[in-house]
């Protein structure tokens, strides 16, 4: 028999157990906010029961431990998806920036019919519409070939359009700086992460040596992994005392409490960074993450659309030049070149030309400064497939080139909605395991709180016996 | 399912970042009139787009070219008129004079009037354009005037001197149309663009037909006059109907062409709209049913939000 005094002891043990169910619910309740946090239980044992002549007799109950609630399961898809989704916002972000270093956007003044909106003031922004306009100030002066105001109008669209070239080729260079920025920054994030991590492995394996459990820093570790797993695709095995090792592109990174080697970003010689690792200097092919999105970005739909805008801008300089030094301008003067440069970053107008409109050579002959043969030949190279162009027009060419961008950063776009459909679910179903449920919580509370009541009842019960026994004796 | 509290207000977010999105969406379309805007909203619309664009502007093209090339082509006509004119005094000329009965000094009458319309001729052939100052009769020699003349001690012309050359410009009308308004003062081939006073091809030497009848007036020759001069004036008479009539050609083709650009562009129009043109009533209708679902978020959010088992414990 427990006695008065075992009595007693049990309803004290219950009291503890039962405030350590509130601390929990109070623990619980606390990070309803925090990002990562799995929820806590205690787990309640009844403690072990004593043989009596009449059987058994328990002794209360014993708070054993407090367990997280987790899914290895879903923390491991959401590491997996995290690694997609990273490496599709890289994308959709790289080519934003490359659709916005274009330019090449349709403006419209709004709706003008009740039915249809008919667009009939739709403009373009970028170089199409330029180029469309230089091809029609050619055909201005092939109409009017001694006039000196056409002759000024197409210099100054062609000014235009080399500007336009000028500023594309700056742009989708700094979009490019700002890819290989990102991905040193990502690197570096990355090494800290993994630095975290080993860190965190430590105290866990230290916690779970002594006997303990460490659920609030594997928690951390946990959101370290999935932050880790957005900047590239990262492979976890389970190490000893709770530890986790860290693989990224068949490199092991952490072990145990230890980095064994970070990453770096290093030049291959075209000044597009890639990553490896920092001691071993081992090149890395990775497969996921916001890391490759940028990588896979810019030498992929950015590098494709520079070398098609060079290409576009070193054949029209070509081609223009071509036609343009056989001709004569109304002083007489020929073997001029239109432009000068030879990609879209170097391309300018003579600036003999834009000293004096006159020297545009749109004649034919020698002679006879009225003629308009080679301004009409300019002008019609327009409609001319140019077989450094896969045999497509200048506009043809260009136009394409905006489609590729704009099919690539709609995959991106489509991609990122998707994959956030996916981290969305994956973050509820992780939510509905894991996650802290106010009322939950509250009806919890309520539980240990009307057992704490009624353990506290029963020290009085007991407080009251022993009176009573003790009052017999003075009696 | 168990749902943590905080899936609601992360469910909540996420529905109004997308209905906020759509509403942005919709009202750009509703505002610009367009439903593409960026080459990843539809890149197959915006190549289309950009062409039939591109094509617009250079139908517009066509139609400034069009409309200077009519600007030439009236004042070509003017001068045409004006030889016409003088071609058929310088004829009444010839048969009048070319009658014997005719005094000498009815013929340095007829001489001096020949003189004039010789120089009329000539400033009528060095007429320039008015809207760059080139000479219309140059052919592509345009800078400097066609015609120079040599005349004797009294003033009157003797020879005339073409400067200009026998080639005319072409331009661009159409996709596959070229046209021409330009008429070279000269064409001694027997091809190319038939000359306004000397031409090959018909017989045509104004200046020189005009400078031998004064000659065979002032000399007497009735003879010369009635068999020759009065037969080359007719020859001359002949080019400059076959120019007028050829500019007026020139300027129904340039209307035609006109015409054909205006409706080009008018259809690229449409095919514009249709390619990246935002439905209006559509566009109204999805704005309208993403600001109810947007309005709804909101009401049962604030609703859910405001309820737990907190409001129904004692305090």
């Amino acid at each position: 028999m427990l006695g008065l005094f075992g009595t007693l002891n049990l309803a004290s043990r219950s009291l503890q157990t039962q405030m350590t169910g509130i601390e929990v619910t109070g623990q619980n309740l606390a990070n309803v906010n925090t990002t990562g946090y799995s929820r806590q239980t205690v787990q309640i044992s009844a403690s072990p029961d004593i043989s009596t002549n009449i059987g058994p007799e328990g002794t209360g109950a014993d708070a054993t431990s407090i367990q997280q609630v987790v899914s290895s399961l879903l923390n491991n898809q959401i590491q997996s998806q995290n690694s997609t989704s990273g490496y599709w916002n890289s994308q959709q972000s790289a080519l934003q920036s490359a659709q916005n270093g274009l330019d090449e956007f349709l403006n419209g003044s709004g709706a003008t019919s009740s039915t249809s909106a008919t667009s009939n003031s739709t403009t373009d922004t970028g170089l199409d519409g330029q180029l469309s306009a230089l091809f029609n100030a050619f055909q201005s002066v092939a109409t009017s070939p001694t006039s000196v105001s056409a002759r000024q109008a197409l210099v100054g669209q062609a000014q235009t359009v080399a500007a336009s070239f000028n500023t594309i080729n700056t742009q989708l260079n700094n979009t490019k700086d700002s890819l290989n920025s990102s991905l040193t920054t990502d690197v570096s994030s990355a090494n800290q992460l993994l630095t975290q991590i080993a860190t965190l492995n430590g105290q866990i394996s230290t916690a779970q040596f002594s006997g303990g459990n460490a659920n609030d820093l594997s928690d951390e570790r946990e959101q370290d992994l999935q932050n880790l797993s957005q900047l590239t695709n990262v492979t976890t095995t389970s190490g000893t005392n709770g530890a986790v090792n860290v693989t990224i592109a068949g490199q092991t990174l952490v072990s145990g409490n230890t980095v064994s080697d970070t990453l770096q970003t290093y030049d291959p010689g075209n000044g597009n960074l890639l990553v490896q690792t920092a001691n071993g200097q081992v090149n890395l092919t990775l497969t996921g993450g916001s890391m490759q999105g940028t990588i896979d970005a810019r030498d992929g739909t950015l590098a494709t659309l520079q070398n098609n805008v060079n290409t576009l801008a070193n054949s029209l300089i070509t081609q223009v030049n071509t036609v343009h030094s056989g001709g004569y301008s109304l002083t007489g003067t020929s073997g001029n070149n239109f432009f000068n440069g030879t990609d879209a970053g170097t391309m300018t107008v003579n600036q003999a030309l834009v000293n004096d409109p006159s020297l545009v050579q749109a004649s034919g002959s020698a002679t006879a400064s009225g003629d308009n043969t080679v301004a009409l030949q300019l002008a019609q190279l327009a409609t001319t497939d140019q077989a450094g162009l896969n045999n497509q027009t200048f506009n043809d060419s260009y136009d394409s080139s905006v489609a590729d961008l704009g099919s690539a950063l709609d995959t991106a776009n489509t991609q990122v909605t998707d994959q956030t459909a996916v981290t969305n679910m994956l973050a509820t179903q992780r939510g509905s395991v894991s996650g802290v449920n106010v009322d939950e919580e509250m009806t919890n509370m309520m539980t240990f709180q009307r057992a704490y009541e009624a353990s506290a009842q029963l020290v009085t019960t007991v407080n009251t016996l022993l009176g009573d026994t003790l009052s017999m004796k003075n009696s | 399912m168990r749902v943590a509290t905080n899936a609601y207000t992360d469910s909540m977010l996420n529905q109004f970042n997308y209905l906020a999105s759509q509403q942005n969406t919709l009202q750009s379309q509703a505002s610009s009139g367009l439903a593409v805007q960026a080459p990843s909203d539809n890149p197959v619309a915006m190549q289309n787009t950009l062409n039939d664009l591109a094509s617009n502007a250079t139908q517009q093209q066509y139609s400034a070219n069009i409309s200077t090339l009519q600007t030439r082509a009236d004042s070509i006509d003017n001068v045409l008129q004006s030889l016409q004119s003088i071609s058929s005094q310088a004829s009444d000329i010839a048969t009048s004079a070319g009658s014997a009965t005719n005094s000498q000094a009815n013929l340095n009458t007829y001489a001096d009037q020949v003189n004039q319309l010789i120089n009329q001729v000539v400033t009528a052939a060095n007429t320039q354009d008015s809207a760059n100052g080139q000479y219309l009769f140059g052919g592509t020699a345009s800078s400097t005037p066609p015609y120079t003349t040599t005349t004797d001690a009294n003033g009157n012309v003797t020879a005339v001197t073409y400067n200009g050359n026998s080639t005319v410009n072409q331009s661009q009308v159409g996709s596959n149309l070229m046209a021409t308004v330009d008429i070279p003062g000269a064409n001694t081939d027997t091809t190319g663009a038939h000359g306004l006073i000397t031409d090959q091809q018909s017989g045509a030497d104004f200046l020189n037909h005009l400078i031998s009848l004064r000659n065979d007036l002032e000399a007497g020759d009735t003879t010369s006059i009635s068999s020759t001069d009065t037969a080359n004036l007719q020859k001359d008479e002949n080019n400059i109907s076959y120019q007028v009539a050829n500019n007026g050609v020139q300027q129904t083709l340039l209307t035609t062409a006109a015409t054909f650009a205006t409706n080009s562009s008018q259809t690229l129009n449409t095919m514009i709209s249709n390619s990246s043109g935002a439905d209006l009533v559509n566009t109204m209708v999805k704005l309208n049913q993403a600001q109810t679902a947007y309005q709804a978020a909101l009401e049962s959010g604030s609703k859910i939000m405001s309820l737990s088992l907190l409001n129904y414990m004692p305090s």
